[in-house]
């Protein structure tokens, strides 16, 4: 007899709300929220009006509608609260957009459909792969990770995507390849960063083939279950949790493996402040602030830094035998 | 006047002689110190208004280095040669 136990999350279908009834309440909401800030935001423009966007999940129509079903895995356990959801997608470091915060009303406006990344380089089966394909090819599974910036604030994210050796596996890279780069892609107009010329765009991030490999490395396509949205470097993106966020690259467009170390974009603009490893380590300061506790973004809770943003554990054994390197900054 | 005149006069042509005609300001602020304009456009956006930056410094920054000074000169240019009364 097969006798199946129904676990305390299951419904059935017919308790779902309808989706139509779903939408309809988010569209009353957010015509209420409008309806609350328009005489805000007129005073807001107080300068030279700016264009306030309301809902910074907002998708083009040729975005897909959703992400396929992914897992929360277990082994990653942040031992904090999530981050709240608004707070995570409308506070935003994303310099080809600007260097404030609140980037996302012209980020959502960057089309992300369709969408290819590029693996070249030392690799036995270079390839181009549309993001779509990839991401049922390899599977996705979620992942609750900190995320420590090195302005000091930190968030706590549940990312979906995959591991980054799971494509590693695709192309599978020569023994000669030592380093990974990820290059940003230059999307314009909507970039407007990229009108700064004298820059070295495309921006450029990288790290060595353990960095990786290592099962941390993760290649985000959502965020709290949803499609990754571009001001959170959508629609694709890696993430290094232990290290300081300016490495995590956003909007990837082409992986390199070579054996040459890749000069990122900020170590190029001020190499002092941000260099090539950019491990989290409280005791070791930014040359312009401490970097002993972090702000809990969503509340003003300041909480001790931990060495690798605590996932020594999993990474402390990449750095043995590097002291003579700037791992810390 | 007429001084201030000159010097930005003459700055203008060094700069267009030594970056270039059409070397835009910014690349040659970028070029003498490159953290500079990120630390700069960091404090406007942040501290002021992010359109200051992208409406306002950024065109100037895109115009040839030449030709803020240029035309700060040519502006004073008139006041340093007026007559005494």
């Amino acid at each position: 007899m097969n006798i199946r136990i129904r676990r305390a999350w299951e419904l059935p279908d017919g308790a779902a709300t309808p989706e139509a009834a779903y939408l309809g309440r988010r569209a009353l909401l957010g015509t209420s929220a409008a309806l609350v800030a328009a005489p805000g935001a007129a005073e807001a423009q107080w300068l030279f009006g700016r264009r306030e966007a309301a809902d910074p999940w907002a998708r083009l129509p040729a975005d897909l509608p959703d992400l396929p079903p992914a897992m929360r895995n277990p082994r990653y356990r942040p031992e904090r609260d999530l981050s709240p959801e608004r707070e995570a997608v409308t506070f935003n470091n994303f310099y080809e957009f600007g260097s404030h915060k609140e980037i996302w009303p012209q980020a959502i406006r960057m089309p992300v459909r369709p969408w290819t990344i590029r693996v070249d380089g030392m690799v036995e089966e270079a390839g181009e792969f549309d993001v779509d394909g990839l991401m049922r090819r390899v599977g996705l599974e979620e992942r609750v990770y900190r995320l420590r910036c090195v302005e000091a604030w930190a968030m706590t994210i549940p990312w979906t995507g995959f591991q980054l050796s799971k494509l590693l596996e695709i192309v599978r890279p020569l023994g000669s390849a030592k380093y990974v780069r990820f290059e940003t892609a230059q999307v314009q107009p909507h970039m407007t960063g990229l009108r700064q010329s004298w820059y070295p765009w495309p921006h450029i991030e990288g790290c060595t083939i353990e960095e990786a490999a290592n099962e941390l490395t993760f290649m985000p396509v959502g965020i709290y279950g949803r499609p990754l949205p571009p001001q959170n470097g959508g629609p694709f993106r890696v993430v290094f949790p232990w290290k300081y966020g300016f490495k995590s690259g956003k909007s990837i467009t082409r992986i390199t493996l070579t054996d040459q170390r890749p000069k990122s974009f900020w170590e190029t603009l001020q190499g002092a402040e941000y260099g090539f490893w950019a491990n989290v380590n409280p005791e070791v300061p930014h040359p312009r602030w401490s970097q002993a506790t972090e702000r809990l973004l969503g509340g003003n809770e300041r909480v001790p830094t931990r060495i690798f943003n605590g996932y020594g554990e999993f990474v402390a054994g990449l750095y043995t035998g590097l002291q003579g390197e700037r791992l810390w900054a | 006047m007429k001084l201030a005149a000159l010097i930005l006069l003459g700055v203008a042509a060094g700069l267009a002689l030594v970056f270039g005609f059409g070397t835009p300001l910014g690349a040659v602020v970028f070029q003498i110190d490159p953290p500079l304009l990120n630390t700069l456009q960091a404090g406007v956006q942040r501290r002021l208004s992010p359109d200051l930056w992208d409406q306002v410094i950024l065109p100037l920054l895109q115009w040839p280095s030449w030709v803020v000074p240029g035309a700060l000169g040519l502006l004073l240019l008139p006041f340093g040669f007026r007559r005494r009364a």
